[in-house]
């Protein structure tokens, strides 16, 4: 990343949509402190349009259509505001406002997105979008902090009936939105040519949308994004076709949404995609997948992490590896403490209903031992000999009431016990029936008795 | 949208000519600007709205305008905090503000006007709001307006930009308005109106333009701006209500216990507004006819007014909250969802201040209501919001245990809890307690050979009597499932019962919907 000036002409040299990107990031690199202060300085606000003009293309020898070049006059024109407002927090930190960073860069993303829609500009310069749409999501949360922070809390504006309806600390994340939402339309309805189209921008302002939908508690508002795009498949390319960086997000999105609406199987496709897709030293990435990827995966296909996979991410082996050890012993007990103890934290990442379920993996188990222990029966004439398959519900009842270390007074209910076990059957986890008035369950023969576990 | 001017273009273009009392259309008058502004040049010739802002507070940094000292100090004035009014947002003072240096800058009147007397721009955006009923000709201030007024408009920042955004919106853009701008907004009030069908001119406006998303966009801005509309008191909106609902509370003086409602379409007069003494007095009332009528029609229009008058009177106390509680827990008792969930959501709003009341109460209800809705992603959301003193309290404990029963399937635990619901969540837990008796069927006659007794049904169901568990059954399989075998009837299980409830399960749990859902 170069001077401003430079990067927007190797990007228009070079034909490379980054390097010009580049050119709309705002912010100083360590090669280059004063990138901002120095384009800031360049002009002043009667005369930014004129040397913009000059330093853009004169000076470059760029030559592009008059209208193009128009626009992105305009583009940097509401940009050089906007550094102007940036430049602030270095020089006079008590009139900087991200409020005003957040309103000038709005403008900025406006003129770009007037300048794609009207101003002629070209579709190898969208990721130019991406940079603005970024900045734009982050400039509006830290507005809505700056905003959080000084306002108190008003009456709302006194017309409803009632008293308040949720509150508005996330007023410019909203606003932002709707500018992502302008964006997402202009890459979805471009009808250039697909080698020319604005369509290869559309996964990555979707995927910038549900960050911001996710963000705003607002995830449902991502299936209308869905629906657009489902709209329109015909006439995407495949999605293998896209930068990977923007399919794997699209994919890590796509398979969260599924797992918030208890879709697991769907959501285990598409999480195990982004999986596989991502980038080996995106250890962040592959961790987030993989906080979604394991309960997925315990509720479909009742199988638990190895240590091996988790060994690079020790905030997971930490966040899963006690509930494991409990599903893996049969221990209730164990698995209702580590469920409470890492409470919190489920919930907060949305993953507590689902590592619920493990207690029905951990119950399997618990009874799985109940039937090994149980033996076999006396071998008939040099048969093999065949477990014990009628197992009493008593005998169930006492590995209950091992398996939630009760004590020698607490009662276990034998209804629960048949209740447990009647879901486990129900589920395919066991194989069997309970005959009630025998007291009894009589467990499938030769094998099949806990399907996949090898008894 | 390509030919002839869309009816909101004319509507929309009334906020810009504010001040004017010219009949000018918007657009001429920012055309207008530009022109002047490039031949004088201490703003920027650029379009963008954000770039003028910084123009006009770089300027005089830069010493490209000579600011007289009495200029700066208004300035001053104008931004020190004991200055500050209440109701009148920074953001408008600005405005103003700019507004105002700017015309004496490009008339020449730098030198003229008595900057130490002038008002200060705050109490101009209040003045300007109290007299909007009034003949805006009248003040000293809209006639040293009128003098410069095809300036005015143009120097309104935010005009520029809603017009840019209106230029890109009307090519079809149906996204561009964010669904909860349109449905669950505070600020989106307008959106919810429905006009009184008295007001023809008005029906029909609604009428032409009520599917246009660009449209409602237009009236939000209009109502979000409360300066915008000050001067549009000749426009067929009238006094925009929204200037008076943000300059503060209506304070009521209607002596009348009972009120039907109405929904307000118009700022509240407060003769129709019945204070706080009258309310408890109301509220007492309303309760004897409950006990007494059980009218719940009645019960529930009246207890919308009295909310609407807490509302409009922006009473925020304890009263409010027992209020909200009363309505939810009658909306129960009668299952009526909808307008318990309207109750529920303030609520949750009303507690999370600290207003008093019954917060557990109704945090367990809340859980009971998504395990209802089978919301999932507001029941995570429901669960973060519990502190761990909560979790402690019988009736959220309740609620929990309800919900993880039900995850795990233990029907067993469920009718348990059932039985022994605190509070009104029974009535809650009614609403699903029959789809969770078919998912237990389903999973009986799957895991029991050859059968069970009807008894170990009703049992294990939570129903009250072999009889209507027999009625259940049959409402929902087939006959010959119930036989008669030694001495009792049983349950015939099997793969065929278990298809006819697997069928009758899935029936049943088809996405609830209900009216006024968060």
């Amino acid at each position: 990343m170069g001077s401003i000036f430079d990067d927007f002409k190797d990007g228009q040299k070079l034909g490379s949509g980054h390097r010009l990107a580049a050119a709309l990031t705002p912010v100083s690199t360590s090669a280059n402190p004063g990138r901002l202060q120095s384009f800031y300085y360049f002009s002043n606000a009667a005369h930014v349009s004129s040397d913009l003009r000059y330093s853009l293309f004169q000076a470059n020898g760029i030559k592009l259509p008059k209208q193009e070049q128009n626009s992105w006059v305009d583009i940097f024109a509401a940009y050089w505001s906007a550094v102007g407002e940036l430049v602030r927090f270095e020089e006079a930190p008590s009139r900087a406002s991200w409020v005003k960073v957040f309103n000038a860069w709005k403008e900025t993303a406006n003129q770009l997105i007037r300048g794609y829609s009207t101003g002629g500009l070209q579709a190898w310069t969208i990721p130019c979008l991406y940079v603005v749409g970024r900045y734009l999501r982050h400039f509006a949360r830290r507005a809505d902090a700056e905003l959080s922070s000084q306002e108190a809390d008003g009456f709302g504006d006194g017309f409803q009936d009632d008293v308040s309806s949720g509150l508005e600390k996330n007023a410019k994340l909203e606003e932002a939105t709707r500018v992502l939402n302008r964006m997402f339309t202009l890459c979805l309805t471009d009808r250039s040519p697909i080698e020319d189209s604005r369509k290869w921008g559309i996964y990555d302002t979707t995927n910038l949308l549900f960050k911001t939908y996710f963000k705003l508690n607002t995830v449902g508002l991502s299936k209308n994004l869905l629906r657009a795009l489902n709209a329109q498949s015909a006439d995407l390319p495949d999605l293998s076709a896209f930068p990977k960086s923007h399919t794997v997000t699209f994919k890590y999105y796509i398979g969260v949404i599924h797992f918030l609406d208890e879709n697991y199987a769907e959501a285990e496709q598409h999480l195990a995609e982004a999986w596989k897709m991502c980038h080996r030293n995106a250890m962040k990435n592959r961790e987030l997948i993989l906080t979604y990827l394991i309960p997925c995966h315990l509720v479909t296909t009742h199988t638990l992490p190895s240590k091996k996979l988790l060994a690079p991410f020790p905030r997971l082996e930490k966040l899963y590896r006690p509930l494991c050890n409990c599903i893996k012993s049969g221990d209730l007990g164990g698995f209702d403490a580590a469920m409470s103890a890492g409470e919190e934290e489920f919930v907060k990442r949305r993953i507590y209903l689902p590592l619920e379920r493990g207690r029905d993996i951990a119950l399997r188990n618990l009874f799985r031992k109940v039937f090994i222990a149980g033996g076999f029966e006396e071998p008939k004439d040099g048969q093999p000999p065949i477990r014990r398959t009628r197992v009493p519900v008593a005998e169930f009842a006492a590995a209950v009431r091992i398996g939630t270390h009760a004590d020698e007074r607490s009662r276990v209910d034998i209804d629960e016990v048949e209740c447990l076990l009647s879901n486990l059957i129900y589920k395919g986890l066991m194989k069997g029936y309970i005959a009630r008035e025998r007291g009894m369950v009589v467990l499938s023969k030769g094998g099949s008795a806990f399907p996949g576990t090898g008894v | 949208m390509s030919s002839g001017i869309p009816p909101w273009r004319t509507t929309a273009a009334a906020p810009t000519s504010v001040y004017s009392g010219h009949a000018t259309p918007a657009y001429t008058t920012v055309q207008a600007r530009r022109s002047i502004t490039t031949a004088k040049a201490p703003n920027s010739a650029s379009t963008s709205a954000s770039s003028r802002q910084a123009s006009t507070e770089t300027a005089p940094r830069k010493q490209r305008v000579e600011w007289p000292e009495p200029v700066r100090l208004y300035v001053q004035r104008s931004f020190a905090p004991e200055n500050r009014l209440p109701g009148v947002e920074r953001g408008e003072m600005e405005t103003k503000l700019r507004a105002v240096i700017t015309e004496a800058a490009e008339n020449n009147m730098l030198d003229k006007i008595d900057w130490s007397n002038l008002p200060l721009p705050q109490v101009m955006v209040q003045n300007d709001r109290n007299k909007v009923l009034a003949s805006p000709s009248v003040s000293n201030w809209t006639s040293f307006y009128s003098a410069l007024s095809p300036l005015k408009s143009n120097t309104n920042g935010l005009e520029d930009v809603s017009k840019k955004r209106k230029s890109v919106e009307y090519q079809g853009d149906a996204n561009n308005c964010p669904p909860w701008r349109k449905t669950n907004n505070q600020s989106a009030f307008e959106d919810r109106v429905t006009y009184a069908p008295t007001d023809k001119r008005q029906r029909i406006d609604l009428k032409n333009t009520s599917k246009s998303k660009a449209n409602l966009e237009m009236r939000r801005k209009r109502f979000e701006e409360p300066q915008a509309s000050n001067g549009s008191s000749s426009s067929s909106r009238g006094a925009s209500p929204a200037l008076t609902a943000n300059s503060g509370p209506v304070v009521g003086t209607c002596q009348e216990l009972e009120k039907n409602y109405f929904r307000l379409t118009a700022a509240p007069k407060p003769e129709t507004v019945r204070p706080l003494h009258i309310l408890h007095k109301t509220l007492d009332v309303l309760k004897k006819k409950w006990k007494k009528d059980n009218n719940y029609t009645y019960i529930c229009d009246q207890f919308k007014s009295l909310r609407q008058d807490l509302t409009v009177q922006h009473i925020k106390n304890e009263f409010t909250v027992s209020v909200y509680e009363i309505h939810a827990r009658i909306a129960l008792e009668k299952g009526d969802l909808g307008e318990y969930n309207q109750c529920q959501t303030q609520l949750r709003a009303l507690y999370a201040q600290q207003l008093g009341g019954h917060p557990t109460e109704f945090r367990a209800y809340r859980i009971l209501y998504f395990i209802h809705t089978r919301n999932w992603t507001a029941m995570n959301d429901a669960l973060a919001d519990l502190t761990p003193a909560d979790k402690r309290d019988p009736a959220v404990k309740h609620a929990l245990d309800v919900r993880s029963a039900l995850a795990l399937g233990n029907y067993h635990r469920f009718f348990q809890l059932y039985l022994d619901t605190p509070n009104m969540g029974a009535y809650l837990m009614d609403m699903f307690v029959d789809r969770e008796r078919l998912s237990a069927l389903a999973a009986i006659c799957k895991a029991y050979k050859p059968d069970v007794k009807i008894r170990f049904i009703t049992e294990e169901l939570g129903f009250e009597s072999d009889e209507q568990s027999a009625r259940f059954v049959l409402d929902h399989s087939a006959e010959d499932l119930l036989q008669e075998k030694e001495g009792s009837v049983r349950l015939v299980t099997g793969p065929r019962a278990g298809q006819l409830f697997e069928a009758a399960k899935a029936d049943a749990h088809r996405i609830v919907d209900i009216k006024g859902q968060i």
